[in-house]
């Protein structure tokens, strides 16, 4: 580096030019507001008011005499300076005992608030729970009017019936469509013949939309927030702002959602992740986030009672409504790297690899009595996901390892049978490579893919109650990539999408047939209607910019529909809430299934004639149309012979055979085909 | 039904055309090559050789003695349809990009494209006037300064030519003064081609909008709708049944993303009356640019992006099929 040098030793420096002046012109007036210039400063500048909010008040402090009185502060200093920097603190007394109650001030009011919110119900000891609350408070307490005010009434917000859809006569399910490249949103009832328009609007979402967990409510997304709408106008419900919003969540019983922005967050108040209210529109509680690469972060029980996420080496369990931590402390799990709620109870299964001498292992927590009810050691392990059947009956905790002595990966599937005492685990081999891996709804079986492209296979097997897991079929030479299970079980599609072109096969697992074989190119998704009874494959323009379209399929695999949607993006099926019919009920309908199908098939019958006398009708008049329109034309035309015999120098051309004076005959000799007949031995 | 396969070509097919009595096709392509082949057994009898450049359009007049080119060489040729003679050259500025024998064959007209400073011309020569094809003088030339003809068909009784451009207007241009007659917005984008009934009453126009649409060529007035999801290169009207066929694909550049299936670009037939799809035919290796029917009806032919031109001749299902009605 070169050594500075010194400006004014400069010879040059000197001689050359007059230092610039640096003052104000004369007449210069200042135009800068202090605020701007000393914001900073003046933020600490003390404020009249600022004492009294930094001050608080504790109750059932122990009333102790002057000997133990340094005892006591101690022991109230080691407690409440964790909230801030005290500042002053008053004990005051009567007759040699402190009166039981004392007053500490803070450095600022934030600090004050701290320590209410976390020091008050403090148990110091059995008969002393300190009481914290704000100087503040009290006077507003105080003040508080003896006449009692009747709250004002808000208007009651009729929405209409949120349920509105289920009641449709002909159980017609609703599905969203996004098309246009996301300009338009529609609403469409699901019927066999044509989807029936319910609702469409244009730019009603900015990207995507999303259907809460029971089908209430769908939310939109725009650069402010989110919306939820519903009811049977999908009017406005809620509208929640939170800046550049890019993902969300419902909780399972539809109270809360969880909205993610990138955007917005400072440390003192987190706003990366918000989770709201959604009857009363308020925002619960805020938390950092550092990235949404694993979206849901905060993964929820299936009562709604509890969410809970994961950081470096930490389980933190929030439950509802005081969105507070389980128990006020998080779980240390060190090296915790995934873990699930059961979709059917109040556990989480998590795992840990290795570390050092202790295997990686996989443990079910019960909450919130926070009690192992199962624990399961893992050897040689390098990843591990874990499957949740639907209603929590089983958990497959597919192991990739690498056993002793070996370099390749091998893959285990260790079941967890929930139901049964002591969750006993069961273990399935596979010796290829598994491409996806799919529980059957609400049974008892699985369906894996495996092996490597082009030579897939497909297989499905059954958790027996008898702690065996059969292999009831294997298919070879699959063109598949994806499992796709109907949400009732037994039925399944194999489909090959994207790369694989969108080959798709119907399966039914009863008794592992192939009912259908059959394509739709350049498939991108493929989504079942909550009945069980549709399929829905679909290319989205989001990844393929040509043939953007919705194709309908009953579950046996026939097609019912093509729908060319000019740039179709996104088609999501309404969900269904859960029956209300019991058990007992629904055993009657099947029963009586039979009287039911007579009439159901009656009514489609005449569906059917009634559409297709609709089409012969409208068939008719326009050829009717255009039958008048030929006539007028041709009438004209026969005007105009003259004119055409004129041009053409007399000679009629309007027919081939016009001139058939001017034909030739001619034969002409085509060769067809040569044959070599040998003639045997002469 | 099992179609003739032509192979006289290197490269994509451009037009292909039947003489007025259907025993001749005539194909041209961008390998600068005119065929001309009998359409009963897909014999070649000969080509027609002088064009440099592609070249874009063929016509046959009603005698079947002459023969109309058009090329990316900058000309428009005439020949003898007999014996392959070039009978008259015809220089312009830029591309021609479509021509045509007007009903009487007396007239000929070609449309040039709108290329390197150059309007896009729509020219008129008299045949019987030697003196203006020596002197390459046209009697009559309608300058189309905003959006250039891409396609263009005579009317029924020669007083105008019909026009498609590639804004999707089509207008009708008188071929005495050159006056636009009548015009038409029915397409919103680029008209790829128009046919005429057999009749000339109607005509029939194949867009990159995704549609075809089937007017009267006196009125020009709109009369039916036929839609598919992919841009329409071609389109054609039955002689004989109320038919209409259609073929297309996308643009060349874009076939390697979608389907690299052997023999998957179709013809589509629709009903002309129902504007219903009632089949296809497969088996170009590429986009299909163009259609055409047999005069007779009892065929029809198509030429595709990959060089070959198929003909095709109806088995009895084709004439007794019916939509319910």
């Amino acid at each position: 580096m070169q050594d500075t040098v010194a400006m004014v030793d400069d010879p040059e420096y000197e001689e050359e030019e007059e230092e610039p002046s640096f003052s104000d012109p004369e007449d210069f007036e200042d135009d800068i507001e202090d605020e701007e210039l000393l914001e900073d400063i003046l933020r600490e500048k003390p404020q009249e008011a600022d004492g009294i909010d930094s001050v608080v008040v504790v109750d059932n402090v122990p009333q102790v005499g002057p000997e133990r009185l340094e005892k006591l502060k101690n022991v109230i200093h080691k407690i409440f300076s964790k909230f801030g920097k005290i500042t002053t603190e008053f004990y005051p007394e009567a007759d040699g005992l402190t009166k039981g109650y004392i007053f500490l001030e803070y450095a600022a009011p934030t600090q004050a608030l701290e320590a209410v919110k976390n020091a008050d119900g403090y148990k110091l000891d059995k008969q002393h729970t300190f009481r914290v609350n704000l100087f503040t408070d009290f006077d507003k307490y105080m003040n508080i009017s003896d006449e009692w005010e009747a709250p004002e009434k808000q208007p009651f917000k009729d929405f209409g019936n949120m349920r509105h859809w289920i009641e449709d006569s002909d159980c017609r399910d609703q599905y969203s469509v996004i098309y246009e490249a996301g300009e338009r949103t529609a609403i469409f009832a699901n019927d066999a013949k044509d989807p029936i328009l319910a609702e469409e609007r244009a730019r009603w979402t900015e990207t995507y939309v999303r259907w809460s967990p029971k089908g209430t409510y769908l939310a939109t997304f725009h650069q402010r927030g989110i919306a939820l709408w519903g009811g049977e106008k999908f009017k406005q419900i809620q509208r929640f702002s939170h800046q550049g919003v890019s993902l969300i969540d419902f909780s399972p019983c539809e109270r809360y959602v969880v909205t993610f922005s990138p955007l917005m967050d400072t440390k003192e108040d987190p706003q990366a992740i918000i989770i709201w209210d959604i009857l009363t529109g308020q925002k619960k509680r805020g938390f950092h986030c550092e990235s949404s690469a694993h979206w849901p972060i905060f993964k929820w029980s299936h009562d709604g009672k509890f969410f809970a996420r994961m950081t470096t080496d930490t389980l933190s369990i929030y439950e509802t409504p005081s969105m507070g931590l389980l128990d006020k402390k998080s779980l240390k799990i060190t090296g915790i790297k995934d873990f699930s709620w059961s979709p059917g109870d109040n556990i989480i299964a998590f795992w840990v690899p290795e570390d050092k001498d202790i295997p990686a292992r996989v443990t079910l927590m019960q909450f919130p009595s926070r009690q192992e009810i199962r624990v399961r050691n893992l050897f040689n392990v390098v990843d591990c996901k874990l499957h949740w059947q639907r209603n929590g009956d089983y958990l497959c905790v597919k192991v990739d390892r690498t056993p002793k002595g070996t370099q390749g990966v091998v893959t285990n599937f260790e079941i967890f049978r929930m139901r049964e005492k002591q969750v006993p685990v069961d273990v399935v081999e596979m010796k290829e490579s598994i491409i996806a891996f799919a529980w059957e709804p609400n049974g008892s079986k699985f369906a894996v893919l495996h092996g490597e492209s082009p030579r897939i296979n497909s297989s499905f097997y059954h958790v027996k109650n008898n702690g065996k897991i059969e292999l009831i079929k294997m298919f070879d030479k699959q063109q598949a990539n994806s499992i796709f299970w109907s949400p009732q079980g037994q039925f399944l599609v194999l489909a090959g999408l994207r790369s694989m072109n969108g080959a798709l096969a119907f399966v039914d697992t009863s008794d592992c047939t192939m009912m259908n074989i059959a394509e739709h190119y350049m498939a991108s998704d493929v989504e079942w209607d909550p009945t069980g009874r549709y399929v829905v494959t679909s290319v989205s323009w989001w990844s393929h910019k040509v043939d953007n379209a919705y194709w309908l399929w009953t579950f046996q695999g026939r097609l019912l529909q093509k729908n060319n949607k000019d740039r179709f993006c996104q088609l999501l099926w309404r969900p269904r809430p859960p029956t209300l019919l019991s058990v007992e009920e629904i055993k009657t309908i099947k029963k009586d299934l039979k009287k039911y199908s007579k009439i159901f098939e009656q009514k489609d019958r005449l569906s059917q004639s009634k559409a297709s006398k609709e089409l012969v009708d409208k068939r008719r008049a326009m050829m009717e149309e255009y039958g008048r329109y030929r006539e007028a034309a041709q009438q004209l035309y026969q005007e105009q012979k003259s004119l055409r015999l004129e041009l053409r120098g007399g000679v009629d051309t309007d027919e081939l055979d016009s001139n058939v004076d001017d034909w030739e005959e001619e034969t002409i000799e085509f060769f067809i085909n040569e044959e070599i007949i040998p003639l045997g031995d002469l | 039904m099992k179609p003739i396969l032509l192979q006289g070509h290197e490269r994509s097919i451009t037009q292909i055309k039947y003489n007025r009595e259907g025993d001749l096709l005539f194909s041209v392509a961008k390998d600068t090559v005119t065929n001309v082949w009998y359409s009963v057994n897909g014999e070649r009898l000969g080509t027609y050789n002088g064009h440099t450049g592609a070249v874009w359009c063929v016509d046959c007049d009603w005698d079947t003695k002459n023969v109309l080119t058009g090329s990316a060489d900058n000309s428009c040729r005439l020949w003898d349809c007999e014996t392959g003679k070039q009978l008259a050259l015809l220089n312009t500025n830029s591309a021609v990009r479509t021509c045509g024998f007007d009903f009487s064959g007396n007239i000929i007209m070609f449309s040039t494209d709108k290329q390197m400073g150059y309007q896009c011309f729509l020219n008129f020569f008299d045949l019987r006037d030697p003196q203006q094809i020596e002197d390459n003088n046209p009697y009559l030339s309608v300058p189309c300064s905003e959006n250039k003809i891409t396609s263009a068909v005579w009317g029924p009784l020669g007083e105008f030519v019909i026009a498609g451009h590639e804004n999707g207007e089509i207008n009708q241009f008188s071929a005495k003064a050159g006056e636009i007659l009548k015009k038409a917005k029915e397409h919103t984008r680029q008209i790829n081609d128009i046919q005429t009934s057999v009749d000339l009453t109607m005509v029939i126009t194949a867009s990159k909008d995704n549609t075809s649409k089937l007017f009267d060529s006196n009125s020009l007035d709109h009369i039916k709708t036929f839609r598919t999801e992919r841009p329409v290169n071609s389109a054609a009207i039955s002689p004989s049944m109320d038919h209409v066929v259609m073929g297309g694909g996308q643009e060349a550049m874009e076939v390697t993303t979608t389907s690299t299936r052997i023999g998957k670009f179709e013809a589509r037939f629709f009903h002309a009356a129902y504007e219903e799809e009632f089949g296809r035919v497969k088996g170009h290796f590429g986009p299909i640019n163009c259609v055409a029917f047999h005069p007779d009806g009892k065929s029809y032919s198509s030429g595709g992006e990959d060089g070959y031109v198929r003909i095709h001749y109806f088995d009895s299902h084709y004439f007794d099929f019916e939509l319910e009605a």
